[in-house]
C-alpha cells in the first residue's frame, strides 16, 4: 500500500505532506514488530538466524530509521523513496529457500552473535535510508537543473540538507557496521574454517571500505554531491543484490 | 440583523477614487463611532487598504435603506477625508462628486449571503489584485481587532470575522490558492530555499543594479541572506545601493573575485554579450570548492552563457525561467478557484445554519463576483 501511495506522491510532485505514507509504514512497522516478537518467542531466540529473518530485519531496521527521521515533516518524503525498496526486500524475503525448516539446533546463538547480526542489519537499514535520501537529492537536483516547476512546488527539503542527511545516515550505518563486524570478529570460529577467505567476510570488508571511501571522498576530496548520491545508491543496490549470494557461499554463515 | 458590505476596490474604482475614500487608521475608531451613533449600523468594521475600502456593517435596517444610508455615509466621509485640511492627496479628484450618485458603478453593495461570501473571499485573498496573496488576511485581522478593541463589534460580526479567519486558514492548508510565488523576485528566493539549507549564512552578489535585481536582492535579504555585494558600472550607484542593503560595493571589473565567497549571483547588466561563460565559471567553481551556486540572470540580452548550467552544483535561471515558474504558479492558483468557491459556499451556509433553523431551507444561488450598486 505504501509503495502504491508512493507512486501517487511521485506523480503529484511531493506537494502534500506525506503523513499518510508515514502512518502506513508505522502500522506496518507495528505489525512487523509483533510478528518478529512472536517468531522470536516461538523459537526462543532473536529472530535473525537465517536469510529470511535477516532480510526482513533489514526492512524492519530501515522502517525504524525512517520513522525516527520522518518525525521531521519535511523528511517524511523519504518514505516514498524507501517504500519501493522495502517492497522489493519483502518480495525477495518470501522466497521459500530463504526460510528452510528449523533443525534441532539453532544456526546461531549467544549475545555476541545477536549483537553482530543486529548491528550489521541495522547498518543496512541506515544505508538503505541513506540511499533513499540520495534518491531524493538526485530527483530534486534534476528538477532544479532542468527548471521543473515541481522543484519549487514540492515540499521536499533543500538539496544541501538532503546531501547532509544522506551522508549522516551513511556515517551512522558505517559506525553500526563497524561495531557489527568487530562483534563478528570476536565470535568463536568453527574449526577448519578459513576466516579471511570466507566470501561473506571479504564481501563485508569490501562493503565497509566502499562506504568509508564514499565518506572520505566527500569529506576530504570535495567529491561532487551528485557523485556522492549516485555512489550511495549504487553501493546499497550492490549490497542488496549480493547480500544473499555471499551468505550462501559463506561456510561461516551458511554451514 | 444582517451583515451588509459596501465599498470600492481595485476591481471597481481607480486609485484616484480609492485614495479619496481611504481611512487613515487613526480616523477609523472615530468613523466607526459616528456610523453607530447615526443608527445606520449596530456593529461595524472598516477595512481600508491600498486596494479596497469596505464597511462591514451589521444592521437591523432593510437592505435598500441600509445601502442608501451607508452610501451617504461613505460619500460624506469621502468628502471630509478629501477636504484640504485633511492633507489628503487631491490629484485626480477634480470632477468627482462626493454625492453617492456621483460614485456611479464604483461602489458595490452586498447583502447576505453574498456579503459573507465576499468577506470570506477577501480573507482568503481571492478578491485581491494578486490572487491568493496573504497580506490582506493580516489587514483584515487588524481592521477587525481595531473595531473590536473600541467596542464596535458584537455577536454578528465577531462570529462572521472569526469564521472568515478560520476559512482562510482552512483554504490555505487544503488548497493551493496561496502556494508559490507569483513575482520574479519571490520565485528567485524560493529557488534559493530549495538549494541551500538556510539563507542565513548566504552571500549575494548583485552584478548590475537594475530594478528587478534590486527587488530580488531585497527579497533575499528579507529572508535572511547574510550580506549583499553590489558591482555596477556606475560605482556611485553601487555604493548607494550597497549602503541601502547594508552591504558593500566593489568595482565592476572585480566582481569575479567575489565568486569565492558568494552563494547567489544576480546579474542584470546591459552588456551585449555573455559576461560569464562556462570556461570562466569552471575555474571559479574550483576556487570555491564546488559549493552550490545559484545564478539568476535577469539581463536581456543574457549575461550568463546557458552552458554553465551543465556544470556540477551550478543552478542557472534566466528571466524567462523565473517568469515561467511565476506564471505556472498563477495558473495553478486560478485552477484552485472553483475548489475555494465550493469551500466558501459551504462555510457560508454553515455559518447561516448556526443562526436559524429556517436558514437550512436557503438554496444558495451562484454568487456573482461583485454586485455593483
Amino acid at each position: 500500500m505504501s509503495t502504491v501511495y508512493s507512486v501517487f506522491l511521485w506523480r503529484k510532485g511531493f506537494r502534500k505532506d506525506d503523513h499518510v505514507n508515514y502512518l502506513l509504514l508505522l502500522v506496518a512497522f507495528a505489525l512487523h514488530t509483533v510478528a518478529m516478537f512472536q517468531r522470536g518467542f516461538s523459537f526462543n531466540q532473536c529472530p535473525v538466524n537465517n536469510l529470511y529473518e535477516a532480510t526482513t530485519f533489514i526492512a524492519w531496521a530501515l522502517v525504524a530509521a525512517y520513522l525516527v527521521v520522518g518525525l521531521l515533516p519535511r523528511l517524511r518524503f523519504l518514505g516514498a523513496f524507501a517504500s519501493p525498496v522495502l517492497f522489493a526486500i519483502g518480495v525477495f524475503a518470501l522466497m521459500p529457500a530463504l526460510d528452510p525448516p528449523r533443525g534441532p539446533q539453532p544456526e546461531f546463538s549467544g549475545a555476541l552473535t545477536s549483537l553482530h547480526a543486529a548491528m550489521i542489519l541495522l547498518a543496512y537499514g541506515a544505508f538503505g535510508l541513506g540511499a533513499a535520501a540520495a534518491g531524493m537529492f538526485l530527483t530534486q537536483q534534476h528538477d532544479l537543473k532542468f527548471h521543473k516547476l515541481r522543484a519549487v512546488l514540492s515540499l521536499m527539503p533543500p538539496i544541501q540538507r538532503l546531501e547532509i542527511i544522506a551522508s549522516r545516515l551513511v556515517l551512522a550505518g558505517l559506525v553500526l557496521f563497524t561495531i557489527g563486524l568487530d562483534a563478528g570478529g570476536r565470535l568463536p570460529r568453527p574449526e577448519h574454517t578459513a576466516y579471511w577467505t570466507d566470501p561473506k567476510v571479504v564481501w563485508s570488508i569490501f562493503m565497509w571500505l566502499v562506504y568509508l571511501a564514499l565518506l572520505v571522498l566527500r569529506r576530504f576530496f570535495r567529491q561532487s554531491s551528485r557523485r556522492f548520491a549516485i555512489g550511495v545508491i549504487a553501493a546499497f543496490a550492490f549490497l542488496l543484490l549480493t547480500f544473499w549470494g555471499t551468505n550462501l557461499l559463506s561456510t561461516l554463515h551458511h554451514p | 440583523m444582517n451583515i451588509f458590505v459596501i465599498g470600492l476596490s481595485h476591481h471597481s474604482a481607480p486609485v484616484e477614487l480609492r485614495e479619496r475614500f481611504a481611512f487613515a487608521e487613526a480616523k477609523i475608531p472615530e468613523a466607526l463611532k459616528s456610523l453607530r451613533e447615526s443608527g445606520i449600523a449596530a456593529e461595524a468594521v472598516i477595512l481600508s487598504t491600498c486596494n479596497r475600502v469596505e464597511i462591514y456593517a451589521a444592521t437591523p435596517l432593510e437592505p435598500a435603506r441600509a445601502f442608501a444610508e451607508l452610501k451617504k455615509y461613505l460619500a460624506r466621509w469621502g468628502e471630509i477625508l478629501s477636504s484640504p485640511n485633511q492633507n489628503t492627496t487631491k490629484s485626480g479628484l477634480e470632477g468627482l462628486s462626493p454625492h453617492p450618485n456621483g460614485l456611479g458603478d464604483t461602489l458595490y453593495t452586498l447583502a447576505e449571503p453574498q456579503s459573507l461570501h465576499h468577506l470570506f473571499k477577501v480573507a482568503c485573498g481571492m478578491d485581491s489584485m494578486v490572487l491568493g496573496e496573504t497580506e490582506i488576511l493580516g489587514q483584515l485581522k487588524q481592521a477587525y481587532a481595531l473595531a473590536h478593541h473600541h467596542g464596535h463589534t458584537g455577536a454578528r460580526l465577531n462570529k462572521a470575522f472569526q469564521r472568515a479567519f478560520h476559512v482562510a486558514k482552512h483554504i490555505r492548508t487544503e488548497t493551493n490558492i496561496q502556494r508559490g510565488s507569483v513575482s520574479v523576485a519571490s520565485v528567485a528566493v524560493e529557488l534559493a530555499e530549495k538549494i541551500f539549507s538556510s539563507l542565513g549564512d548566504r552571500e549575494v552578489l548583485v552584478i548590475g543594479a537594475g530594478e528587478t535585481s534590486e527587488k530580488t536582492a531585497r527579497a533575499l535579504l528579507s529572508r535572511g541572506a547574510r550580506s549583499i555585494i553590489v558591482a555596477n558600472r556606475s560605482h556611485d550607484r553601487a555604493v548607494a545601493l550597497a549602503k541601502e542593503f547594508g552591504g558593500r560595493a566593489v568595482q565592476f571589473d572585480d566582481w569575479a573575485g567575489e565568486f569565492q565567497k558568494i552563494d547567489i549571483a544576480i546579474s542584470s547588466t546591459s552588456a551585449p554579450h555573455h559576461i560569464l561563460d562556462r570556461a570562466k565559471l569552471e575555474l571559479l567553481m574550483k576556487a570555491r570548492q564546488q559549493r552550490p551556486l545559484l545564478l539568476i540572470d535577469i539581463a536581456v540580452p543574457r549575461d550568463i552563457d546557458p552552458e554553465v548550467n551543465f556544470l556540477e552544483n551550478v543552478y542557472l535561471y534566466n528571466i524567462d525561467d523565473l517568469q515561467a515558474i511565476a506564471d505556472d504558479y498563477l495558473k495553478q492558483r486560478k485552477e484552485e478557484i472553483a475548489r475555494c468557491e465550493a469551500i466558501i459556499a459551504e462555510k457560508v451556509k454553515g455559518l447561516l445554519e448556526t443562526r436559524s433553523p429556517m436558514s437550512l431551507l436557503i438554496d444558495f444561488p451562484p454568487v456573482p463576483s461583485l454586485n455593483k450598486s
